[in-house]
């Protein structure tokens, strides 16, 4: 690692650590898993002058449930989730199908959850499972502590509603209902590198209704996207017998999805290999493919629980 | 049972292996380049000043600074290129006035440690008047942009074969053509470039990972001026080369240059970003194919050209695409074949010999054309190749393209490809998803490559020697210079069964040019083959003087002396015998060594793999790849598997992965490293089997061909082919490496399209 120089503290306390970030002669960054800071500063594409290691602030390293949330600290780790029952119901699930493509082991032991809601990438798990289910990021700066709700906290690529003098503390999600299934569909190129297109879906279910659907687009748009359009697209939607293959035929409800997500929702970015018109098919195809999944696993949560009342 | 499969590997996999950025040389100077950001341009100022003024930093040169700084050496290696392609067309080793790639040297600074060097570096300034760029040979052909001013972009035509006769296409029952690009590739070794410079007295020591010790240090006494036997060029443990690591690179001459003039030692290790920006690229080419056959398959004519991304300058690469050219024949009877090239300057990093270095270039082609034919005519493409092959009785085989195949039997290493792979029952497979409209669609591709390996004529010797010691010990030297093949178990292995000793007994040395007077080096899979044949003759050399010394010691003549394991002994009299340790004790110092040649092999193979495709995304799922490789005789089968198993995964990274995109003004996009250059990774690794056949070289002693690069080749057209036939795609020039998803989704949905128009 070559960084530019920079000075470093640790600091013990949430206070501590605002304290520090408070010092605005210098451009401060705060480390927490360092999973991107430490490339961006070995490229000294970011060049801090002062590294807030929060590292070492207990405070922030517990998860817990409070009221009908589930409350992550800015220390929990991604490999935290990667147990199923880390969390309780459908919101565990989720969050254990979607962090195993996040990096690889070594990473996923150091990165955190609010580390990906600060640095914000487009292509970032979380942060498009953040929009979907209407999370909550907990800032705290020098103007004290405050909640931003993840619809309004993504401004763009890397760029959040955070100041840059406030530390998030914690980022705070919804539990999911029993009645709720879950799904999380990741496309790339090599199982190295960022998603072209992922996909997170929940879908709650009435009576065989579709009453509640919660789709999160990954790396289609300079943002995560919350494909409100595709969600409204679903509701009220008697869902008859799953098709069991993988190709979904057109006139399917969750095809149909896709496509209102491909054209209404996503606002792709053209990369290499994946151009915006390539993003728009992969996200037609993911979106119904993710619902088929989630719709898949409330009827199996459904058959489970009567399994339990036998 | 020994713990360590191969010698070496206690030391490189428990962290003990020495790499030249291990070697610690007091006062040693770090140099960090300053590079061009933009692919062409006239260079107005670079200054250096700011950078001067940096603590820790300790010298700062543009070209303008070091007006003795030499030109990079180009070579004519094994006599690919010629004067005429690089006259007029000079690398400096720093940008005197004109940037032809991204990345190009502007200035260099020496710090005591990379840091404050490149902390310098960041000081530096510099002025360029960007230039349009070009990135491809069909958008450099044309000289709309010229990189020498007044001198074209082509560098070198060639060909080989004869011009083929018109009515030949016109009176063939079906004739087929395409267009296939072979991107460019990065070889990707896991430790980047390395030299250590250090002058001792009036001699330079050069430490440095690379493939060709001795030519390095001609090249650098060259441009030095100064007499080979003042530098000595050392080889330490090196973390791969795969080709990319056999010339005097800039850096290389700045650093020689530098540690000579300071009198001081300096030393330049690659980081992988730089790496991934100035390190030579291979491959591409844009080739365009014509294959005749008549109505029962039997092939007529085959025709290739090529237009070759050389790269900014004409070094190696520039000749490059002829061992494309003379490759061109494949595995087949073709009556005519005909191969044309033109090498084009374009604004990359100059192309270079990438483990396969021509020859997958020239089988990708040939065998993506067959399928493409097999389903002009409706044949089953492994039926189409049995009735082209060359048959057994025919070797030696003259090629139309002039090389002359030693031995093969091509029909063997299909057949056991067809039968590792289960041929049948995925066909069986393949037909039943296609009546399920829900089943992803899954192909099967063949791919049957001739290689040719050892190098070229003028490059197919090795310089080498025995010594015994007093204990009785042999040590081997040879001009061989490994980059993690394993010739420290093998060597001293065949070393010891030629001599009847114990393999601990030997001991190799190689890669230091004061210990080995001459050498060629490890390249063109030529390590076993020559290197390896000459150990041999070492063998039977020291044979012979210990039979001659042990004659004149018993006063007996020469044929009435036996050898027999590692001893010498009077035919008529067993008990006579001396052990060579007590030879040596009493006739002194015993060395032989010696200088010998072999002949060019040709190893070949069959791949066949089996992918299944998803067309909606495009992703393609190798289900099942198996590589039948025969390199003749194996000397140690683990190694050769070893070599096998690597190379075809970096064909399956030709296949799937790898390739560049570039920016309008010509630089790549790398900012990101691998994120942005992937390379397959342990996920991606389909089961490959490893099968072999061994059909022994008559041209060299140990009835050994090169081994190593097979996967390179043989692979990638395989994969394609498998795609093809999933998606049952006709137009062949849908589908260009890598084959990513999106160029497979493109592909799928335009091959609908067209069938529905059907």
């Amino acid at each position: 690692m070559k960084p530019a120089s920079f000075d470093y503290v640790a600091p013990r306390t949430v206070a501590e650590a605002v304290e520090a970030l408070g010092d605005t002669r210098r451009k401060a960054q705060v480390l927490a898993g360092g999973q991107s800071l430490i490339l961006e500063m070995h490229l000294q594409r970011i060049r801090p002058q002062l590294v807030v290691d929060i590292n070492r602030i207990p405070e922030l390293d517990r998860m817990s449930i409070e009221g009908d949330e589930l409350r992550v600290g800015a220390l929990i780790r991604h490999a935290a989730f990667e147990p199923a029952d880390a969390v309780p119901g459908p919101l565990g699930t989720l969050l254990s199908r979607a962090v195993v493509n996040i990096a690889h082991p070594p990473i996923r032991s150091r990165g955190t959850m609010a580390g990906s809601f600060a640095w914000a990438h487009p292509a970032s798990e979380w942060c498009a499972i953040g929009v979907a289910l209407d999370a909550t990021v907990e800032v705290n700066g020098p103007d004290g502590a405050r909640a931003i709700p993840a619809g309004d906290y993504f401004l763009g690529p890397y760029n959040t509603a955070r100041r840059p003098q406030e530390l998030i503390t914690a980022v705070r999600l919804p539990l999911l209902g029993e009645n709720s299934g879950v799904g999380f569909i990741e496309h790339r190129r090599t199982h190295f590198c960022f998603a072209q297109v992922a996909v997170a879906a929940a879908l709650t279910m009435n009576d065989g209704v579709i009453s509640g659907a919660r789709i999160g687009l990954v790396n289609s748009a300079d943002r995560p996207v919350r494909a409100r359009a595709a969600e409204r697209s679903l509701l009220g939607t008697e869902l008859g017998t799953l098709p069991k293959v993988l190709r979904l035929p057109d006139d399917h409800p969750f095809a149909r999805a896709g496509r209102v997500a491909a054209q209404d929702d996503a606002a792709p970015v053209a990369e290499p290999y994946a151009d915006a018109e390539y993003k728009r098919q992969a996200i037609a195809v993911l979106v119904g493919r993710t619902l088929r999944e989630a719709a898949s696993d409330q009827r199996a949560r459904m058959a489970a629980r009567e399994e339990g009342h036998r | 049972m020994a713990q360590w499969v191969r010698r070496e590997d206690e030391r490189l996999l428990t962290g003990k292996g020495r790499y030249v950025a291990d070697i610690d040389v007091p006062g040693c100077l770090d140099a960090a380049f300053v590079r061009s950001e933009v692919a062409h341009g006239l260079l107005q100022a670079v200054d250096c000043t700011a950078a001067r003024d940096v603590p820790g930093v300790v010298g700062a040169w543009s070209a303008a600074d070091l007006p003795d700084l030499p030109r990079v050496p180009y070579t004519l290696l094994a006599g690919l290129s010629t004067e005429d392609a690089v006259a007029g067309r000079e690398w400096p080793a720093l940008v005197k006035d004109r940037v032809r790639y991204p990345g190009e040297a502007l200035a260099v600074v020496l710090g005591e440690d990379r840091y404050r060097a490149e902390d310098g570096a960041a000081e530096v300034t510099s002025t360029i008047d960007p230039l349009p760029a070009v990135v491809t040979p069909s958008a450099a052909l044309d000289d709309c942009v010229r990189l020498f001013d007044g001198l074209s972009n082509i560098a070198l035509r060639g060909e080989s074969g004869e011009p083929i006769d018109p009515s030949v296409w016109q009176d063939a029952a079906a004739v087929v053509e395409a267009r296939y690009r072979q991107q460019l590739l990065m070889p990707s070794p896991m430790e980047c470039r390395t030299i250590l410079a250090v002058p001792e007295g009036d001699r330079l020591t050069v430490w440095s990972g690379h493939q060709m010790p001795h030519r390095l240090r001609r090249e650098l006494a060259a441009l030095l001026g100064w007499p080979t036997d003042r530098i000595r060029v050392v080889v330490p443990d090196t973390g791969g080369a795969f080709g990319s690591k056999s010339a005097a690179f800039p850096e290389f001459v700045v650093v020689a240059h530098l540690a000579v003039k300071l009198g001081r030692p300096v030393r330049w290790i690659e980081d992988r970003l730089e790496s991934m920006l100035v390190a030579t690229r291979g491959r591409g080419q844009d080739q365009t194919v014509r294959l005749a056959a008549d109505a029962e398959g039997r092939l007529l004519a085959y025709e290739l050209t090529i237009d070759a991304d050389i790269g900014a300058y004409p070094h190696l690469g520039a000749g490059l695409p002829m061992q494309t050219a003379w490759m061109a024949t494949g595995a087949y009877t073709t009556p005519r074949v005909h191969a044309t090239l033109r090498s084009v300057l374009t604004n990359t990093m100059v192309t270079y010999p990438y483990r396969g270095a021509g020859r997958p270039e020239a089988a990708i082609a040939i065998e993506r054309t067959m399928d493409l034919l097999a389903r002009r005519l409706g044949l089953d493409p492994i039926e189409l190749r049995r009735r082209n092959f060359i048959p057994l009785d025919a070797f030696p085989y003259e090629t139309p393209t002039g090389r002359r195949y030693d031995s093969g039997n091509y029909a063997a290493a299909l057949d056991l490809a067809l039968e590792t792979l289960g041929y049948e029952k995925w066909r069986a497979e393949q037909a039943r998803r296609r009546e399920d409209p829900d089943a992803l669609p899954l192909g099967i591709g063949v791919s049957c490559y001739v290689e040719r390996s050892g190098g070229e004529p003028g490059g197919l010797h090795e310089f080498g020697s025995l010594e015994v010691h007093e204990d009785g010990t042999v040590t081997a030297r040879c001009g061989a210079a490994p980059s993690g093949q394993g010739h420290e178990t093998v060597f001293p292995a065949l070393v010891a069964k030629a001599l009847g000793i114990p393999e601990a007994q030997v001991r190799l040395v190689e890669g230091d040019t004061d210990e080995q007077p001459e050498g060629l080096g490890s390249f063109a899979s030529r390590s076993a083959q020559v290197a390896g044949a000459m150990l041999q003759h070492a063998a039977t050399l020291l044979i012979d003087e210990a039979r001659t010394r042990a004659a004149e010691l018993w006063d007996l003549p020469v044929d009435e002396v036996q050898w027999a394991d590692g001893t010498v002994h009077a035919a008529h009299d067993g008990s006579a015998a001396t052990s060579l340790g007590d030879l040596v004790k009493t006739t002194g110092p015993l060395r032989v060594e010696d200088r010998y040649a072999a002949g060019m092999a040709f190893p070949f193979g069959a791949h066949a793999a089996v992918t299944e495709v998803d067309p909606d995304l495009g992703t393609v799922n190798v289900l099942r790849l198996v590589a039948v490789d025969d390199c003749g005789v194996v000397l140690n089968p683990t190694m050769v598997h070893g070599q096998a198993f690597g190379s075809a995964v970096q064909g399956i990274g030709q296949a799937l992965y790898e390739g560049m995109t570039f920016h309008d003004d010509g630089v790549p996009h790398l900012a990101s490293g691998f994120l942005d250059y992937l390379l397959p990774t342990f996920t991606e690794i389909p089961p490959i089997d490893i099968r072999d056949t061994r059909t022994p070289s008559p041209t060299t002693p140990l009835g050994a061909k090169g081994a190593g690069e097979s996967g390179c080749i043989g692979t990638p057209a395989a994969i394609v082919n498998a795609v093809a036939d999933a998606l049952r795609i006709a137009d062949p020039d849908l589908l260009q490496m890598p084959l990513t998803p999106d160029s497979v989704w493109r592909a799928a949905r335009a091959s609908r399209h067209q069938e529905g128009v059907r």
